[in-house]
């Protein structure tokens, strides 16, 4: 039901949905140099016969869609739940907000393949850790991820774009982390990638998007590396 | 064997007149897409079309990526075949693993301005011969005898010869 309503919200340009009937189809005529038998060659001047389109397209969600966000990154895994309320009606959760978050590996590195060069990537692995869900009725998303590593300059973060279910932006924010519990990740996380440490670490007090605000930010989190981690936030947005 | 290597780049234009469904989708879903993205960098609309964008805001040039996540899975369907382009036979005969997305150009209010490109890289092949106008492909193989299966093929416009790799031909 999520998805439907999902595929629904993005039509924010009213447009014929095209036939997915075609998809059963199987394209036969592809790269098959000895099938078939001999013919006779056509001397005419008749238009030659087009290729079929196919494989056959079928409406498809974007690759963000997804709860599990991981594609066999490693890391400590963890389950991070976000409930969406409106300032403006009593803190009311938000049915139907689209939730995206993106965060950095256990290295520091984000996906993308944005680079000058054209690189060899597999398409299929350049999205880790990002991804987009719909709320609920109460309001919540929920991702399988991993509990994010760090990078120069930043404490540990995870970034969150909130839009309604028309795809009008809400809020961009981060979700920020305990210090503590950062340091324990990096600094005895090896076994499960994390080989940083906290040298340079910046901690949220010196961080330039948290040190201001980190209060109203800070995330809940209970587990361990050993039995993963549940993460919960409430993010407050003008619906 | 001791043949020059070659990979193919195809740039494949989609713009607000799409000739097949394939198309159609992908520039529905990557002109919504980009209305989503491009809020975060530019959150009051001031901009009207993506070109102006990225000189005013250099960091939207991440919108080329952000906005590949909503074409994605139509690149899956594909199957890794590059469409439109035909050997002589008139089969689609390239295949990819990587492909580059990007915004040419949008605009959230108007369709008609929203144009991108996907350029497909293909695998790497033997180029075997040049014959009048086409040239003589294979994809690569360990087979030292027998026949190799050819393509006959006319680089058409967006067709491009991307990677070259001369053999070293000591034997």
């Amino acid at each position: 039901m999520e998805r439907k309503k999902f595929l629904k919200s993005l039509s924010l340009f009213a447009v014929a949905t095209p036939s997915v009937l075609a998809s059963c189809k199987k394209d036969t005529g592809v790269d098959d140099v000895y099938a078939g038998t001999d013919v006779e060659i056509d001397g005419s001047c008749v238009v030659s016969p087009p290729e079929t389109e196919g494989p056959f397209p079928t409406k498809s969600p974007s690759s963000l869609e997804r709860s599990n966000i991981i594609d066999g990154k490693t890391g400590a895994k963890m389950s991070a739940n976000i409930t969406v309320v409106n300032s403006n009606s009593d803190c009311i959760p938000v049915e139907g907000a689209i939730v995206d978050i993106w965060h950095c590996d256990v290295d520091g590195n984000y996906s993308q393949y944005g680079n000058t060069q054209m690189q060899r990537t597999d398409f299929t692995d350049v999205y880790f850790f990002r991804g987009r869900q719909v709320s609920d009725g109460q309001g919540l998303v929920t991702f399988q991820t991993i509990f994010p590593g760090w990078y120069q300059s930043r404490a540990t973060h995870i970034h969150v774009h909130i839009f309604n279910s028309s795809g009008k932006s809400l809020l961009v924010t981060q979700i920020a982390f305990p210090d503590d519990l950062s340091a324990t990740v990096n600094s005895t996380g090896a076994a499960y990638g994390y080989t940083k440490g906290m040298s340079g670490y910046t901690y949220n007090a010196r961080d330039n998007v948290f040190h201001d605000s980190v209060s109203r930010q800070m995330s809940t989190i209970t587990g361990s590396l050993a039995t993963g981690f549940d993460l919960s936030i409430t993010i407050r947005v003008n619906a | 064997m001791c043949n020059r290597v070659i990979t193919l780049c195809y740039r494949k234009i989609i713009a607000h007149n799409p000739r097949t469904a394939w198309e159609k989708m992908v520039f529905e879903d990557s002109h919504a897409e980009y209305r989503m993205q491009v809020q975060r960098f530019d959150p009051d609309g001031r901009c009207a079309r993506f070109s102006e964008l990225v000189r005013q805001v250099p960091e939207s040039r991440q919108l080329h990526f952000l906005v590949s996540t909503s074409v994605a899975n139509y690149l899956k369907q594909l199957q890794d075949l590059v469409p439109d382009v035909l050997d002589n036979l008139g089969r689609r005969f390239l295949h990819f693993k990587t492909y580059r997305f990007e915004i040419i150009d949008s605009a959230i209010h108007d369709p008609r301005i929203h144009r991108v490109s996907i350029s497909f890289i293909s695998e790497p092949l033997w180029w075997l011969d040049t014959i009048g106008e086409y040239v003589l492909l294979a994809e690569p193989s360990d087979a030292t005898t027998g026949p190799l299966p050819t393509k006959l093929f006319k680089l058409p416009p967006y067709v491009s010869i991307n990677f070259i790799q001369y053999p070293k031909c000591d034997d």
